[in-house]
């Protein structure tokens, strides 16, 4: 489609282009101490995003802007998605951000980045749209400027982001090499037609992975994740845990289907490799090394900011077990994974965010007796906890039950028990917190006050974490219809 | 050997072995400065590959821009040269292992593979064509990259900026 026509599908991201300008000149007209009315007009401007993004559902899909990016429902569902997460990182931000705009005005940019990296259709708009998200991300890691920690994380972060992007780089250019052209589509019908060799092209679709692995922090490209989740900002910590990891598997799930495998041509739910190059094993063991890796260090950690830290290492590791099927039904499980996790993650980070200024440390010991000191709060991360560990009837429950039922349909028995085994270890770690916040009891330890926006919130994302767990079709039905791909004409 | 290929030889060793300097030099001023050689080596390369835009904004770039703000940064440094190291290097035999094994599966790759087929265009200036592209096929890119330096712009005016004075 011509660029002018284009404009029309693409009214939700010009909005947020115009709304991030009109910000950054707002703001220079608020006095020192209006200065959060730009977080509420960020806020506004996600909410109007979402909605727009959702009229753009039915559409039917289409290349944009000479095949640059493609609007598919699968990117729309992951629009909504990433948007809600920056909605609410700014709710969470809100008590602890209130006099700088340059924040939320960073947000809507990163949430612009992540808008195009769910619908990327070139290898040119991959790398600037994850350099979008990365290199803003840099900037949100360091925000507090005089924390040495907050600095070290954020130049770690960069360290480590732009090896990654150069070597992903890199492989692009021998993709580019071996195919002759730039967008994922016209390389797919490149690669069946030809049948290039295997070896360039695996060692291609390794580096890439370096790049995307890095994103989504899968092993073994996690090693910046402890130290930038400890030194952040607790409500960048959530955020990355959950907006550019929803972005980055998407990214890795459209890579996946286009330049690694296509629809079979009887059952277009399932996918056959372009080249063979063995992806699906990779990515079992890249799956397994994931989350074993991830629950085992959990396993150690004292800070709890560290240990959310390896569990979403973990939580990862399932999602990537689920893509090792290469069918509908693995990719519908993961994106129905997201929504789930979105919730239970920022409710479990919304909690140590609300109670680091109170308790003055993040220590999971500083947790010791909280269910007697702060009874709503305590339940409600007892209550997170145990969805994060897949327990029933939470709603980590539901989509751990839909991963592994993916993973099982297609007979990779041996993967689904070695995640089974590891959903037992994180119990442990998980448990742990619970265990600590209502069996143990200080001593003298006066309750403490959370305050009443903080338990608002929680209980805003409280609420999903348990009715999904009970009633989670429409969920289910509403992501199954967002699984309609733009395949390569 | 035609005198182009010679040119062609000496311009890659003279790109490899500034390279080389760069990595494994001690004083960091002297890898900046084999930098400066390196970038320049590879403006040409990349005439030689009929890009002249390319190497013109190489020059420009990172030459003109980059390279002299890493002067600036090693000069204005305090004490660079005092600093101790504080990260460990992994053993030589290691590193060694590692680069020799990834180079082998390069060097097998590039040798082995039939790339696409290149075309064999006459030398011809591309500037036009590039300015033409980036407003029609690549015009979303252009743009984003525009809002993509906004963010990069508030970010670092952010970071370095002083505090706003105590009240």
């Amino acid at each position: 489609m011509s660029n002018l026509n284009s404009l029309q599908y693409f009214i939700p991201e010009l909005f947020l282009i115009v709304a991030i300008l009109v910000i950054i000149v707002v703001d220079l007209f608020l006095k020192k101490n209006k200065k959060i009315v730009s977080a509420y007009l960020a806020a506004l401007t996600l909410v109007v995003t979402i909605f727009l993004a959702y009229q753009q559902y039915g559409y039917s899909p289409a290349l944009l802007f000479k095949g640059m990016i493609v609007l598919d429902s699968f990117a729309i569902f992951f629009k909504i998605i990433t948007a809600l997460s920056t909605l609410i990182v700014i709710f969470i931000s809100l008590p602890s951000f209130r006099t700088k705009a340059e924040y939320y005005v960073l947000l809507l940019i990163v949430t612009l980045g992540m808008f195009l990296m769910v619908e990327v259709n070139n290898l040119l708009m991959i790398i600037i749209s994850m350099e979008m998200v990365g290199l803003i991300s840099y900037v949100l890691v360091g925000f507090n400027k005089h924390d040495l920690k907050s600095s070290e994380a954020s130049l770690k972060f960069m360290l480590y982001g732009a090896t990654s992007t150069a070597v992903m780089a890199f492989g692009f250019s021998y993709i580019y090499g071996i195919s002759g052209h730039l967008n994922l589509d016209v390389i797919q019908q490149s690669l069946i037609i030809n049948q290039p060799q295997a070896l360039p092209l695996f060692v291609a679709f390794m580096m890439v992975l370096a790049g995307l692995g890095y994103k989504i922090a899968m092993v073994p490209f996690h090693f910046w994740v402890p130290d930038v989740y400890e030194g952040a900002p607790t409500p960048i910590t959530a955020f990355l845990s959950v907006g550019p990891k929803a972005a980055g598997l998407a990214l890795l799930i459209r890579f996946l289907i286009t330049l690694v495998a296509h629809p079979s041509a009887g059952n277009a739910a399932n996918f056959i490799q372009n080249v063979s190059i063995h992806a699906p094993l990779l990515l079992a063991a890249l799956a397994v090394a994931t989350m074993t890796l991830g629950n085992l260090s959990a396993l150690m950690q004292k800070n709890i900011k560290r240990m959310l830290g390896y569990s979403a290492i973990a939580h990862v590791g399932y999602m990537l077990m689920a893509l090792v099927v290469f069918n509908n039904q693995g990719i519908i499980a993961v994106m129905f994974y997201i929504v789930v996790y979105l919730f239970m993650n920022f409710g479990a980070f919304c909690v140590v965010e609300s109670l680091t200024d109170k308790l003055g440390s993040e220590k999971i010991s500083a947790y010791t007796g909280l269910g007697y000191r702060a009874p709503f709060t305590a339940i409600a991360m007892a209550i997170f906890m145990f969805s994060l560990t897949g327990l029933p009837p939470f709603a980590g429950f539901i989509g751990k039950l839909y991963l592994f039922a993916a993973v099982i349909n297609q007979s990779w028995y041996i993967l689904a028990l070695i995640g089974l085994l590891n959903s037992v270890i994180s119990l442990y770690y998980y448990a742990t917190v619970v265990k600590v916040m209502f069996l143990n009891r200080q001593e003298n330890a006066p309750p403490l006050r959370v305050a009443l926006y903080n338990k608002l919130l929680i209980g805003a994302l409280l609420i999903p974490t348990l009715v999904l767990g009970l009633y989670w079709s429409p969920v289910i039905n509403f992501t199954s219809r967002s699984i309609g791909f733009l395949f390569g004409k | 050997m035609e005198p182009n290929e010679i040119l062609f030889l000496f311009i890659a060793v003279a790109t490899v072995v500034s390279a080389a300097i760069v990595a494994f030099s001690s004083k960091i001023i002297h890898s900046a400065f084999a930098l400066l050689a390196s970038f320049m080596g590879f403006a040409a390369l990349y005439v030689y590959l009929s890009a002249g835009f390319l190497a013109v904004t190489q020059i420009l770039i990172y030459v003109g821009g980059i390279l002299i703000l890493i002067l600036f940064g090693v000069m204005m440094t305090h004490g660079i040269y005092d600093t101790a190291k504080k990260t460990a290097h992994n053993a030589l035999s290691v590193s060694l292992l590692g680069g020799l094994a990834i180079a082998a599966v390069l060097l097998l790759i590039i040798t082995r593979s039939p790339w696409a087929p290149i075309l064999h265009k006459p030398f011809q200036p591309t500037t036009q064509l590039i300015g033409a592209a980036i407003l029609t096929n690549y015009l979303l890119p252009f743009e984003i990259i525009s809002v993509l330096l906004l963010g990069a712009l508030i970010g670092a005016v952010y970071l370095a900026r002083a505090e706003d004075k105590q009240k």
